[in-house]
């Protein structure tokens, strides 16, 4: 799985493009901590190229949302494709990281 | 006998490659079983997942041997069935909670957030995802049997 990560102004935008299994979960953590640290609050993870999401990908979605909102920020989702929206409702975890159409909408509100 | 529509198989050391190389293998079961609804892919192939990504982030190999994880997919007529194989590992002990109920979720978001539990969210996600799920200890492997009923015309 790749991730490129860009600062859209208002959110830092990061993109993860193939499967969110257990081999790409502690690369996630590992940029989500990047941009905390560097000062990131609003950070929207881009899922329109994540095929696959298992529950090592979950958790380290659910543990980085914990980390950004400990730093005072917020961590949102987008773009979640079927699979995704699946393991997500499946785990009521949509409730908490509660998929938007687009990363432009994600903070549109805040 | 129940007729076999489409099959793959893998055996080699539980790893991540392992992972990376049966996301591959379920990619072509479904190239050969493309008249098996979309939901029923999605749902298999996640909970098959699961089971192997248990085998090689838990699996203990017995002592002196190499941990194998073995993968046998097959599409039946109604019936999808994966028998994952922890090869060279010792009994579970304890056993894979596979027949546990799925505890129902907290209503309030924070509680839902702060009781996450990653460790057995995989397991209660794949009984969740197959209509039957076992583990029996065979010889000096662990077997998981994954079953999911699938009919074409649903």
């Amino acid at each position: 799985m790749e991730f490129t990560t860009a600062d859209k102004g208002r959110y830092t935008e990061v993109a993860a493009t193939g499967r969110l299994n257990m081999v790409a979960a502690p690369k996630l953590r590992e940029v989500i901590n990047g941009v905390v640290a560097s000062g990131g609050k609003r950070i929207v993870v881009n899922l329109a190229d994540t095929s696959f999401m298992d529950s090592s990908g979950l958790g380290a979605l659910i543990g980085c949302l914990k980390l950004a909102r400990q730093s005072g920020g917020d961590l949102r989702i987008a773009a979640v494709q079927p699979q995704v929206k699946m393991v997500l409702e499946l785990t009521s975890m949509h409730r908490v990281l509660t998929p938007h159409a687009t990363p432009e909408e994600a903070f549109r509100n805040d | 006998m129940t007729d076999i529509l489409a099959r793959r198989t893998l055996e080699e050391p539980a790893s991540d490659q392992a992972i990376e190389n049966l996301h591959g293998l379920l990619d072509q079961l479904w190239i050969d079983a493309a008249f098996v609804p979309e939901l029923d892919q999605m749902a298999f192939t996640t909970a098959v997942i699961e089971a192997a990504s248990n085998v090689v982030q838990h699996g203990v190999p017995s002592e002196g041997a190499e941990l194998l994880l073995g993968v046998e997919l097959t599409v039946e007529t109604g019936r999808l069935r994966a028998v994952i194989s922890e090869i060279g590992a010792a009994a579970h002990d304890p056993a894979p909670d596979v027949q546990g109920t799925a505890a129902s979720a907290p209503l309030d978001e924070d509680a839902l957030l702060e009781d996450y539990d990653e460790s057995g969210r995989g397991l209660s996600m794949i009984r969740a995802l197959v209509t039957t799920v076992t583990v029996e200890r065979q010889g000096d492997t662990n077997v998981w049997v994954l079953s999911r009923d699938s009919d074409p015309a649903n």
